[in-house]
């Protein structure tokens, strides 16, 4: 006979329902923006996290040759090394022998044979190669080297000691400042993405309040508390962005799946591995991103119908 | 050489200072506690000119009280500073139990939840019908399928639209439609009913009918609070009538008469 009614929390959800069908066009509008923006912001975060593992392999690359004079003794040799193992910074080191110098070089040269075959005997220093834990202490680990005084013994070049030190100071440098003009760029992108999106849901709100402004008139005037009335806006808010989040998660998966494989084969020396922890990770914190603007955006729209 | 337009407004200025003085003091009402208490109430808009200024009301618990005056006279700031839609800038206004000046945001939809309004235009929602508009008020402020599915009826059937109640506000004459909407003030049965214009928008014959269901109402205890232009009602109902002018009280009387010349 009566329309049925509830005031269980099912209301909200109905009226949330209802709002968004209402105003599909808008509600549209928003998801698209949501999913775009998201879409963006998830990649650029993948993007961060490939190019972090680039910088980490490159990085791991960056390590400290000393070249050995010929007639060095051994003994200096193996204090130098102990002296260099014991060291906090540095991870391991590693003896190369004049032969197996000549060695690596025949393997890097294997291209071009006659280069080596011109060789007069092995003119080719033994070295030790030092790797570092962290490729930033590379100066600090430099200095201690140069300080030591069985490194000037067993120098290859003595009259000038330094000479005989290779190390990647400067590629380093330029990493650095790379890797951190990137991050920053990153996250200005991220930022602006997420300012569009809050405008947006903003707007969408805002149309779904116009077009029931009498009603909340009335719910103020009978003392509807504000959360009653704020909460199916809101729920319509987190609803548009939590559609638009999982299609921006879908487009994140394709672009994994698809893209990444044709781009690792172009580029084979890189790699562009991403653990699935990382792609869980950032979907996670795309919906989360996403309820956050929804909800927010929502509750921006509110307060102007909702001041006392 | 006396200026007429000069003389004029130094009548004009002294007109209210005499009524003002005038005002007998309401006798002290035994009825019940104050329902609306307002002392030195003040509000400015604007620095320069004062909107209300000076008010002194006392309301008691199941009075029937008219507010009348002009347009401009500080009505509608009247009424809306009861339901706080707007603070006073000066002065204690306490309405059921509330003190308005010195309360939380958040608590005023339970201030108004002792307030039921009506208004000149109804405000119903087209797309309700008169059950589900009356039943919205109940929704809102979480009350239970149950209760709603027995004081909507009820409340329906006191205000005589038992068989409209599934009847569209646009299938309702304008007279229904006000009793719907006093149905939505009245289905909580708050201790208090705030009118502003209810007979605006009605024939004299309607109205008639508005006013007697506004004094059933107030006859089971609820204080009812009618601000109106309308001249004929008050002089017929002859109740309590509290006259504005330029922002001041000008007459607080007991049985009175609209006493205007409009």
């Amino acid at each position: 006979m009566f329309t049925v009614m509830s005031t269980n929390p099912a209301y909200f959800l109905r009226e949330a329902g209802t709002s968004f069908k209402r105003n599909w066009v808008m509600s549209l509008g928003a998801i698209i923006t949501i999913f775009l923006s998201l879409l963006l912001i998830g990649t650029s975060m993948m993007a961060s996290k490939v190019i972090n593992s680039l910088v980490t392999n490159v990085e791991s690359k960056v390590s400290i040759q000393i070249f050995i004079k010929d007639d060095a003794a051994t003994q200096d040799i193996e204090v130098l090394q102990r002296k260099l193992v014991t060291d906090s910074l540095v991870k391991s080191v590693n003896f190369t022998t004049k032969e197996q110098a000549l060695e690596n070089f025949k393997n890097t040269m294997s291209q071009s044979p006659e280069v080596v075959e011109n060789l007069e005997g092995n003119p080719l220093p033994a070295s030790l190669d030092i790797e570092l834990k962290d490729a930033r202490d590379v100066q600090t680990v430099v200095d201690t080297i140069k300080k030591s005084e069985t490194f000037a013994k067993i120098a290859d070049h003595p009259e000038d000691p330094e000479k005989s030190l290779k190390y990647g100071q400067q590629i380093v440098k330029k990493l650095f400042a790379f890797t951190r003009i990137v991050r920053i760029v990153g996250a200005l992108f991220v930022v602006m993405l997420a300012l569009v999106s809050l405008i947006f849901i903003n707007n969408t709100i805002r149309l779904a309040i116009y077009s029931r402004r009498q009603e909340i008139a009335i719910m103020r005037l009978v003392g509807a508390s504000n959360w009653f009335i704020r909460a199916p806006f809101m729920l319509e808010g987190i609803f548009q962005a939590l559609i638009g989040a999982g299609l921006a998660i879908g487009g994140m998966l394709t672009i994994q799946f698809a893209a990444i494989p044709k781009l690792q084969s172009t580029i084979s020396f890189m790699q562009f591995n991403l653990a699935t922890s990382t792609t869980l990770g950032i979907s996670g914190m795309l919906i989360i991103l996403g309820c956050a603007i929804g909800a927010f955006g929502s509750w921006l729209a509110m307060r102007k119908y909702l001041k006392i | 050489m006396a200026d007429i337009n000069s003389i004029e407004e130094t009548l004009d200025n002294i007109i209210p200072d005499v009524n003002r003085q005038a005002v007998p003091t309401a006798p002290p009402r035994s009825k019940g506690a104050p329902m609306i208490l307002m002392r030195n109430v003040e509000k400015r808009y604007v620095a320069e000119k004062a909107a209300l200024e000076g008010v002194n009301v006392e309301v008691s618990s199941g009075e029937f009280v008219f507010i009348v005056g002009h347009s401009g006279s500080g009505k509608s700031t009247f009424i809306r500073m009861l339901l706080r839609e707007v603070l006073p800038t000066k002065g204690q206004i306490v309405v059921a139990g509330y003190d308005l000046a010195n309360m939380r945001n958040s608590r005023v939809p339970y201030l108004r939840r002792n307030i039921g309004c009506v208004f000149q235009d109804f405000k119903l929602l087209p797309n309700k019908t008169a059950f589900e508009n009356v039943a919205f008020a109940l929704q809102v402020i979480g009350k239970s399928k149950h209760v709603i599915n027995t004081q909507v009826p009820e409340v329906l059937g006191l205000v005589g639209l038992k068989d409209k109640i599934n009847s569209y506000p646009n299938e309702l004459s304008g007279g229904e439609q006000q009793r719907v909407s006093i149905a939505r003030a009245f289905v909580n049965r708050p201790p208090m009913l705030l009118c502003d214009e209810p007979t605006g928008n009605l024939d004299p014959q309607t109205s008639l009918g508005i006013m007697k269901l506004l004094e059933r109402i107030n006859k089971t205890g609820t204080t009812v609070v009618i601000a109106t232009h309308d001249r004929e009602m008050v002089n017929n109902m002859r109740r309590r009538v509290i006259a504005l002018d330029g922002g001041h009280v000008v007459r607080d009387q007991d049985r009175g008469v609209y006493g205007y010349v409009d």
